[in-house]
């Protein structure tokens, strides 16, 4: 059974920044992958929470201060604090479940705490198909 | 997101000030430039007397150097010797930690040498070379808010000051400029600064200063301190910064903006009853985390 860890982006493959960089720097690491997402770590890599594409969307509606003070926030003030994780032995199938369930399409893996891996749709549907 | 810092100011025999929410207000006041022995001797005098009076922790500021005055003409200051000796002195005589500013990264060494708080001026918030002199003194840093910056990007010099290792600082507002010639105080600029961890502290008299508006010197209009005063504090500050001065007609330095002396005492009042106040206000009803649920 192919599981997380066979499928899933590694950690040079997507947006990974300090939790504490400023939100602007965090846009600039984002739009160098394409995929939407950026997940913040601490120095010891242990997930901190993650920004997506649908966050910033919704912050630009509804956060009532200039783009200038936006930007020189911390990261993590605008991120998911707690999102929904996955780890390196898990399932395909499993892992399909939660993201059509959550209707989200990108799962952070991590291994007790650190992060190691993301599972993003696209990607792991083409090495699925590429593998059958 | 941050937690609250307490800057402890004051090293040997002088008496201890630490500044931070739990504390209360302080003040933070002198004449703006060192005039003379006896002149500095005479204002610390006077302000000593009314601070034990209203049992009001403060610290003396003056300085010896006045490197961003409009015109080359205008006094500069007493000098670098001259002036930390007779800073040195102050701290001496009253217990009472002293504060100046420094405009040149060589300054400061020696400054920190003496004052138990170094300044970093508002126009040079974000000088890299003066913000690493201070931090390198090793004493608590007071640094003032740009004119011309955001409350927001003071952040970045805070960020400057950690990175060289200051882990003691209080940020101040002094104005920010509305086009030409003019200073508007947003008050939401201490909220935002406060984000920081840091504490904040309100510079009331630079507020009313109306930036070289006179030709070759500075206009203020000092009538609106009280109103300025009341409203920063109960905004939420921790500290009150106002240059006093005993013949404010006759000062070498900010003559249009400094603080006759005979009104710090019921400005003080003022400031410290609604500082407290404030407390128990946040004792009774919590403190300002009102929308913080709000989708964002």
């Amino acid at each position: 059974m192919t599981k997380n860890k066979d499928i899933m982006l590694t950690l040079n493959q997507f947006p990974v920044v300090q939790y504490d960089i400023i939100f602007k720097e965090t846009l600039e690491e984002m739009s160098k992958f394409n995929l939407g997402i950026a997940c913040l770590v601490d120095k010891e890599n242990n997930l901190k929470g993650v920004i997506t594409d649908g966050d910033i969307r919704r912050k630009i509606l509804n956060i009532q201060k200039p783009f200038s003070a936006f930007f020189v926030d911390d990261a993590i003030v605008h991120a998911v604090k707690e999102p929904i994780c996955s780890n390196p032995e898990t399932n395909i199938n499993e892992t399909l479940k939660i993201m059509n369930t959550n209707q989200i399409w990108d799962l952070p893996v991590i291994n007790n705490k650190k992060l190691v891996g993301l599972v993003h749709l696209h990607p792991a549907l083409n090495k699925l198909i590429n593998k059958i | 997101m941050s937690k609250n810092h307490t800057v402890k100011i004051g090293y040997g025999k002088v008496e201890k000030v630490p500044i931070s929410k739990k504390n209360p207000l302080v003040f933070i006041g002198g004449p703006c430039a060192i005039e003379s022995r006896e002149h500095t001797f005479v204002m610390a005098d006077k302000i000593s007397k009314i601070c034990d009076k209203l049992k009001i922790k403060w610290i003396f500021k003056s300085c010896y150097n006045k490197d961003s005055r409009s015109s080359e003409k205008s006094f500069n200051g007493i000098g670098i010797d001259k002036g930390l000796k007779i800073l040195s002195e102050v701290r001496d005589n009253f217990g009472v930690p002293v504060v100046s500013d420094f405009s040149d990264p060589s300054w400061a060494k020696q400054t920190g040498e003496i004052c138990d708080l170094v300044q970093v001026p508002a126009y040079l918030c974000r000088q890299t070379s003066i913000l690493k002199a201070a931090a390198n003194t090793g004493r608590p840093v007071l640094l003032k808010k740009g004119q011309f910056m955001s409350p927001w990007n003071m952040k970045n010099s805070v960020k400057k000051l950690e990175e060289f290792g200051c882990r003691q600082i209080i940020l101040t507002d002094r104005g920010t400029f509305m086009g030409y010639n003019m200073l508007v105080n947003d008050m939401t600029c201490f909220p935002i600064m406060g984000e920081t961890g840091y504490p904040v502290c309100f510079d009331a008299t630079h507020s009313v200063q109306l930036p070289t508006s006179m030709g070759n010197i500075s206009g203020g209009q000092r009538e609106f301190i009280p109103s300025l005063v009341r409203a920063a504090v109960g905004c939420g500050v921790e500290a009150l910064f106002m240059e006093v001065h005993d013949n404010p007609k006759k000062a070498l330095s900010d003559p249009n903006t400094v603080l006759d002396i005979k009104y710090l005492n019921s400005i003080l009042i003022q400031a410290i009853t609604i500082h407290e106040v404030k407390k128990t206000l946040y004792t009774k009803f919590g403190e300002d985390n009102i929308h913080k649920d709000d989708e964002k």
